[in-house]
């Protein structure tokens, strides 16, 4: 790929991309796979893959985890858009029970837990890393969309 | 998601990891961190070869310093990239375990 294929490709709007994985939290191996593949075809900055990677992994896990609980055969569904330059968006899909992550407020700092509590620092990274997040209930499951700014090379 | 140990002087230990700490990654190294932390009073976590860390990573890293800090002992994370140590920052796991850049001053903080 040329600098000028990389610009054009930086520069594309519109759909991105898409993968569906299933229910064990082994399928998520893909994840970090696709993103690279995306990241090498649109010139995403390392910085910004690391983010996507992080918070894929979280929103992933816990619907894998927690929404599905252990359920087979079940889907979710990744889609990766770019309303404008610059500007990424991964959109999660998914069949389970309704929850809204954002609506809760982050548990304490790892630093500031009790003993024999670990976690729930999903939504902590989440907001620490997306430029922006958005919840929408769907008639059956849930749609996330987690927004990434991918500023164009100098 | 590679592993090694090293004993520095009786009871202080050196763990240098390398590879990416997401959950596969978490899940290969957690129970060699557990046995680790129960057997060490001070530990120095070498994370200069960590490319990744999601929050089951960070989790990786707590529950022995939970139970090292328990017994009174010293853990120490040493040389995290920049985007690693933003997502220690971020998490708050750097007021239970100093991050260091200074090999030296790691060191020297288990003492």
């Amino acid at each position: 790929m040329t600098a000028n294929d990389m610009d054009v490709a930086q520069n594309q709007i519109g759909y991105l991309g898409q993968l569906v994985l299933g229910s064990r939290l082994s399928d998520m191996e893909r994840l970090p796979v696709w993103v690279e593949s995306l990241a090498a075809t649109h010139g995403i900055a390392e910085n910004v893959k690391f983010a996507i990677n992080l918070c894929l992994e979280e929103v992933v896990s816990n619907v894998i985890r927690h929404g599905y609980r252990g359920k087979a055969e079940q889907l979710v569904t990744v889609q990766c858009t770019s309303p404008r330059a610059g500007y990424l968006v991964f959109t999660v899909d998914d069949d389970a029970a309704p929850f809204n992550p954002l609506a809760g407020t982050a548990l304490p700092t790892i630093g500031e837990q009790d003993e024999g509590q670990i976690g729930g620092q999903g939504i902590r990274l989440l907001r620490g890393f997306a430029a922006t997040l958005e919840y929408e209930a769907r008639p059956a499951g849930n749609r996330l969309h987690i927004g990434f700014l991918n500023p164009a090379r100098a | 998601m590679g592993i090694q140990t090293e004993e520095l002087a009786p009871g202080i230990n050196k763990v240098i990891l390398d590879g990416s700490l997401d959950i596969a990654g978490a899940a290969a190294i957690d129970l060699r961190m557990n046995v680790i932390g129960g057997a060490s009073k001070g530990l120095l976590v070498d994370l200069q070869k960590v490319t990744f860390i999601g929050s089951m990573g960070l989790r990786a890293l707590v529950a022995p310093a939970r139970a090292i800090l328990g017994r009174k002992g010293k853990m120490v994370i040493f040389g995290p990239n920049e985007l690693v140590e933003q997502v220690l920052k971020t998490s708050g796991i750097d007021t239970m375990i100093p991050v260091y850049h200074d090999y030296d001053a790691a060191l020297a903080a288990l003492q």
